[in-house]
């Protein structure tokens, strides 16, 4: 015992020693005036009539407008529903066929395009003869409604495959009427539809026990676009694409259920069979949808911060999550804050946060002025869990809900836009995200579940950008980042192209032409196009209106092509060469100087230095250089990034010590920014080396200890 | 009697702390094969690297990432530090991982792929060979422990590994077939017990089945260890030859009286958290930079694994104390 005594008490004092040793660590980059990694903080949102901005529209076009009326059978998990569209037409030319999106049918069968898929959402068999996993919407009756009389449709009723001509698939229906409707005239449909949910555990809707999320769940007509119908079929990692209207919607449910929707609630009833129904309406928007368990418990926030419109938040959560309920409704503001700002702030005054049932897939998805969340029982702040779901998925309300773009056919620009802000309000408001794995999960892959207990690495911190950097790197080369989004190669590639690489890309665009001008750039977009369907190209003529420049290259390098970017420095120091040999002598008679006596190690000079950058991927961006001298002098250098390299060459009285390419950390593309810097400083490398060897050491010996419960 | 067993197994290895620092020796050489590969792995790419300066003074995130992704299966990475290690391998044990992937099962999603050990090969063999050589050890560390007098000779520990390996290795095998049997019990049980997670209404019930499955298998596991290891002490103090037979005593003897036969390895294992948790304290507060605070990290770390060993004999001790004492004459000692 004198002995681990001893021990103990040399380990103690080594301990203090040691303590005076420890420097305090450098900074991440050398200098940061502002470091993209960390954002400034939030400018004030913009008025609504600052003369520099585009006005913001007052209403949606409203050219599609539903009113629903729909009763659940929570035992059996069906939907019966009546609608009736009142659809007005802006297309500039008559009409006579209309398609319509009949999205759970993708759940009817093995054999639907979806099911044929992969992907989280893909519908799929389940093993052991279980069915709940489909599902299915039929249309019982289509009338088209006229002063004159009604028309029954349902005759013409038959289904196309768009996309990729799959005969087994029947989530998009066409419809024909039999007199054209002319252009700017407005006509109305009544379609009764019955409803099976499938099972919840992949499909963003489903029920599970008595958690129902009913999306994509009525017939919902396709949009006029570019000249043509554009209704997708449903396929696994596709979402949404519709216009927008007005929604009034009955729904009735049992009484003791809890509902949320999209709109807000203007009256509930009590029914005589037992039911209940609520009565939900929503201005402006292009979706609907609700959600109905006994299980939600509702809490209640509210966001009223100078120069926004004030927001009610409804959070409906899980019992078993009621103690992360201030950290649902703290994100959703955080949210609301910084996109209202950096885009332009959320008008609807509601919005309903829904915390999903226990392996409901419904999670992580969002709907006008209703989003799902999703979190665990152990959430440990520094995961950042439900913050980043919350901020991403209430993000949407901006770009998606706000600004509608077509999902089917260019993600990014909802995904990607969201990302992109998601990551920089997340560091801005809450910080580094911790490295943390969970523990103690069912065996595979299990729909719907995950690991359950959390341990948080110490010390090791994410920054913006950095997870999506990782997917780039895996993934970024396997498809030009804008395609449709059912052409990926996989899931992966659609993952990456949608969210990912786009994130990455406006965060570079941010590092190239400033904060302030990208907050302006978005600020133009998000109001130019409130209540529209804009593309990919109507952004790229926002960034070069707004910057006075052409951008196209840099969108043609990054969002129309699959090259990654990747950008590497390497440096070396030589002596002076001193003059040795035959030189011009007397008489101009060639004389033989002799060698000069070698130097010692020391650091004396002159120094010749070379520094050399390295484009090693297809994209090419201007750069900055900053070499370091060891005698704290500092050059800093511009390359256009057009050739493969190019080399710097230092003559002076101190070597190179430090060189960075892209320094400030503009460039969030670069997908091995380890290789953005080189320092002279080989002790350094090989002290870091021991620390960390040490420790994998340390788990190797107690992995090898383990071994001795076994044999 | 089992707080006796307990004091009598610390006061065991305490009087051979030589002993325990020798297992450590053997324990820090077998991971050092790996782990100076290892280090010279990643100051080749730290070297002349911005990175270098940023892992040592803390985690620099897109450096490691990039190198993870250039080094597929690496088993570097975050989750080892904290009390992350622990996590790790007893998920690496749970999932049958240890030793050498033997009783990995495969992914009931994906039922084409065959399953696969979640690390590397060569440590996998590395643990095979240190499993070996701890079953050689293991007659030598009985004869230490079953000596009345304290102290214990290089010599006196490898003539009695060296006596008893055969017996000892037949055992090893056998308790090999028995962890064999309890994972294949295990897996369909696992299945089911995910099934019910996943059909919980709340996650709390979810969370309960799957806590509960996996703390099931690491009970059984300690028991069938505690019998394994019961059946060694029968071997060395009994000088039983049948390596079948002891096992059959070893497992009637701790059926027997299992309370106190368990009771006493979830005490030891009680320390053994107890430790780990003190662990966690030091390793939060302690900043490892330079190659000084680097020698204090070793030695904290290598008195962690020290402990670690402390207990392992400690265990052995109290159950060599608590097998005289249960069995009887039978197991006087010599």
């Amino acid at each position: 015992m004198r002995a681990l005594s001893l021990v103990v008490a040399a380990v103690g004092l080594a301990a203090l020693m040691a303590r005076a040793e420890a420097p305090a660590p450098p900074s991440a980059v050398p200098e940061c005036g502002p470091c993209l990694l960390e954002p400034p903080p939030l400018p004030p949102p913009a008025r609504a009539d600052d003369p520099d901005l585009p006005p913001l529209p007052a209403q949606s076009p409203r050219n599609a407008n539903y009113t629903i009326d729909a009763r659940l059978d929570p035992e059996r998990h069906t939907i019966q529903g009546s609608l009736v569209l009142e659809w007005r037409n802006t297309t500039g030319q008559a009409q006579s066929a209309f398609p319509f999106h009949l999205y759970w049918n993708a759940f009817r069968n093995t054999l639907s395009s979806s099911a044929r898929g992969e992907g989280r959402r893909a519908a799929r068999p389940r093993g052991g003869g279980d069915t709940r996993g489909f599902g299915f919407v039929e249309v019982t009756s289509v009338r088209q409604l006229a002063d004159t009389g009604e028309a029954d449709l349902l005759p013409s009723l038959h289904y196309v495959q768009p996309d990729d001509g799959n005969p087994d698939d029947r989530t998009v229906a066409e419809i024909a009427t039999p007199a054209a409707v002319a252009a700017g005239a407005t006509t109305r449909f009544k379609i009764d539809w019955s409803g099976q949910m499938p099972y919840g555990d992949v499909g963003r809707s489903g029920w599970v026990h008595d958690y129902h999320f009913v999306a994509q769940w009525f017939p919902k007509v396709g949009v006029w676009w570019k000249g043509a119908w554009n209704a997708h079929q449903f396929h696994p990692f596709t979402e949404f694409f519709s216009d927008y209207g007005v929604y009034d919607v009955h729904l009735t449910v049992p009484q003791g259920f809890v509902v949320g929707a999209t709109g807000t609630m203007q009256e509930a009833r009590d029914n005589a069979d037992g039911t209940r129904t609520f009565r939900f309406h929503q201005d402006d928007v292009h979706d609907f949808a609700w959600v109905t368990s006994r299980r939600l418990v509702e809490r209640l926030g509210r966001f009223d911060e100078p120069g926004y419109p004030p927001v009610d938040i409804r959070l409906l959560v899980q019992p078993e999550h009621v103690h992360l309920a201030e950290r649902y409704l703290e994100s959703t503001r955080i949210c609301l804050r910084s996109y209202g700002t950096w885009a332009a702030p959320y008008p609807y005054g509601h919005v309903t946060v829904v915390d999903p049932a226990w392996t409901s897939a419904s999670g992580g998805m969002e709907y006008p002025t209703l989003f799902t969340g999703g979190t665990a029982l152990f959430a440990p702040r520094a995961m950042q869990s439900p913050e980043l779901v919350t901020i991403h998925e209430c993000g949407h309300q901006f770009w998606y809900g706000l600004v509608g773009n077509n999902e089917f056919e260019e993600a990014w620009l909802d995904e990607g836009f969201n990302s992109y802000h998601e990551s920089k309000s997340a560091q801005l408001a809450l910080g580094p995200q911790a490295w943390g794995r969970r523990y103690f999960g069912p065996m595979g892959t299990s729909r719907g579940t995950r690991p359950v207990w959390p341990v948080v690495a110490p010390e090791v911190w994410m920054r913006r950008g950095d997870s999506e950097l990782d997917a780039v790197r895996r993934a970024g080369a396997i498809d030009v980042m804008a395609r449709r989004a059912w052409e990926y190669r996989n899931a992966e590639a659609y993952g990456v192209n949608s969210y990912s690489k786009p994130a990455l890309s406006l965060q570079t665009l941010e590092g190239l032409v400033g904060e302030q001008t990208m907050t302006r750039i978005l600020r133009t977009y998000a109001r130019r196009y409130r209540f529209g369907h804009p593309t990919s190209e109507d952004f790229v003529a926002v960034v070069n209106e707004v910057t006075g420049q052409d951008w196209r290259w840099y969108f043609d390098q990054t969002w129309f092509s699959a090259d990654l970017c990747d950008y590497a420095v390497t440096a070396k120091n030589e002596r002076a060469r001193a003059l040795a040999g035959y030189t011009d002598g007397a008489l101009g008679r060639p004389t033989l100087v002799s060698p000069p006596p070698r130097k010692g190690r020391g650091e004396e000079g002159p120094w010749d230095s070379e520094v050399v950058v390295q484009r090693l991927g297809g994209v090419r961006l201007p750069v900055e250089i900053r070499v370091e001298f060891a005698d704290g002098r500092v050059v800093r250098e511009t390359w256009d990034g057009q050739y493969r390299w190019t080399r710097l060459r230092y003559h002076g009285p101190a070597k190179v010590s430090a060189a960075f390419v892209d320094p400030y950390g503009k460039i969030a593309l670069d997908v091995d920014p380890g290789n953005n810097s080189w320092a002279d400083n080989a002790p350094v490398a090989r002290r870091a080396a021991s620390k960390w060897a040490m420790r994998w050491m340390f788990w190797l010996q107690n992995l090898l200890e383990m071994h001795t419960l076994l044999g | 009697m089992i707080l006796d067993a307990v004091r009598t197994g610390l006061r065991r290895a305490r009087d051979l702390w030589g002993l325990v620092l020798f297992l450590l020796v053997v324990n820090l050489l077998t991971a050092a094969v790996l782990a100076v590969p290892m280090a010279r792995q990643l100051e080749d790419d730290l070297e002349d690297r911005g990175a270098a300066r940023h892992m040592l003074y803390g985690f620099d995130y897109p450096w490691w990432a990039a190198w993870a992704d250039a080094h597929a299966g690496t088993t570097f990475a975050p989750d080892i530090l904290g009390s992350g290690f622990a996590f790790k391998n007893l998920d690496l044990l749970l999932k049958g991982n240890l030793p050498a992937g033997l009783f990995v099962t495969g992914d009931p999603d994906q039922p084409d792929e065959r399953p696969r050990a979640a690390i590397d090969g060569t440590i996998l063999a590395l643990g095979v060979l240190y499993l070996v050589v701890q079953v050689f050890l293991a007659g030598g560390i009985l004869g230490a422990l079953r000596a009345p007098q304290a102290g214990w000779t290089v010599r006196g520990l490898l003539h009695g590994s060296g006596f008893y390996f055969g017996r000892l290795l037949r055992l090893a095998l056998l308790v090999l077939v028995v962890d064999a049997v309890v994972f294949r019990v295990y897996w369909p049980l696992g299945r089911w017990a995910d099934a019910e997670a996943r059909a919980a209404v709340s996650e709390r019930a979810a969370i309960a089945w799957l806590l509960g499955r996996h703390l099931l298998l690491l009970l059984v596991l300690l028991a069938v260890s505690m019998v394994s290891a019961y059946a060694r002490i029968l071997i060395v103090l009994e000088e039983r030859s049948s390596a079948v037979l002891a096992l059959v005593s070893a497992a009637a003897l701790c059926l027997g009286r299992f309370f106190k036969t368990f009771a006493h390895v979830l005490a030891m294992a009680a320390l053994a958290v107890a430790l780990l948790a003190l662990w966690s304290l030091l390793d939060r507060h302690w900043e490892t930079t330079g190659y000084k605070t680097q020698i204090v990290t070793f030695v904290l770390l290598e008195a962690l694994v020290f402990g670690r060993i402390f207990l392992r004999v400690a265990l052995l001790g109290g159950q060599v104390a608590l097998a005289r004492r249960l069995g009887g004459g039978s197991l006087e000692a010599s």
